[in-house]
């Protein structure tokens, strides 16, 4: 497993996306991570600033969309000196399956990472098969 | 190798050179493509705000243990360290794409005004850390009363 000896700062990118969000402030393209095993698809997406109430997944025919809302109302009587993040809220989304079992999708959200856990539909799971002895 | 003549130059001239060699670099520089890292920046970004009693620095530093960070405050500089350690997901398993980034990190920052050490606190909620620095109260702005003669 490739560990990096500094993690590195990418600035926020905007989400790429053309859909019309409304609402205030900036709408950012979370990075995340994918992985798989043997019975299912876990992504894991940084949001740091949002909470559970905040979150919402939604699965729209393929696509699995994800925003999460920041509130800034910390910063109401607060001079800002120095900044090098902007506080905005976050958008992906993901496009998934028929391997995907839609039902069980599951998500968590602890410190400012989501992670979803997607199981994968029954026939697409590895199966053993057994040799008979005659 | 070749040789190259050698023809004793007047002082102005190898200063012209170094002028088209800064020149040179520069158009290097600044056309090279913009990334989308910032150059000078360190993990975790930060942002420093302040109101009228306290210093608050926040760190976007999501997914992180609380024992993983070590935060510390001499005079007026704070220092930051840690480690993000990698999801261990099962033994199994295959990445499809991997954009969050791991390793360990340390960063000091100066900070504004002087501060009372003794009263640093720091809290970690949703991702983010937030020390609040209560400012030394000699930095604090004092009335001072006007007495009628």
């Amino acid at each position: 497993m490739e560990t990096k000896e500094h993690p590195s700062v990418e600035k926020k990118k905007i989400t790429p996306d053309k859909c019309v969000i409304t609402g205030k402030g900036d709408w950012y393209f979370p990075q995340s991570d994918i992985y798989e095993t043997p019975d299912n698809f876990t992504i894991l997406i940084d949001m740091p600033g949002v909470d559970t109430e905040h979150i919402t997944i939604d699965l729209r025919d393929n696509e699995l969309v994800i925003n999460g809302e920041v509130s800034q109302e910390a910063y109401r009587d607060e001079k800002v000196l120095y900044n090098e993040y902007t506080i905005g809220h976050y958008h992906r989304h993901f496009v998934i399956s028929d391997a995907i079992n839609r039902d069980k999708i599951e998500a968590k959200m602890s410190d400012g990472v989501l992670s979803l856990i997607l199981p994968k539909a029954e026939h697409v799971k590895p199966r053993k098969i057994e040799v008979k002895a005659e | 190798m070749g040789l190259i003549k050698w023809d004793r130059a007047v002082p102005l001239d190898s200063l012209a050179h170094i002028q088209r060699e800064m020149s040179d670099l520069l158009d290097i520089l600044s056309s090279a493509p913009q990334g989308e890292r910032y150059a000078a920046m360190e993990f975790p970004p930060i942002i420093v705000s302040v109101n009228e009693d306290s210093v608050f620095v926040r760190a976007e530093l999501p997914g992180i243990r609380i024992s993983d960070l070590d935060i510390q405050v001499v005079d007026d500089v704070l220092t930051i360290k840690g480690e993000r350690k990698p999801v261990a997901p099962a033994a199994k398993a295959t990445y499809l794409r991997r954009e969050r980034n791991y390793g360990t990190f340390a960063r000091s920052i100066m900070l504004p005004e002087k501060v009372d050490v003794e009263k640093v606190t720091a809290s970690y909620k949703h991702g983010v850390l937030l020390v609040t620095l209560p400012k030394a109260s000699e930095a604090k702005p004092k009335q001072v009363m006007i007495q009628k003669a």
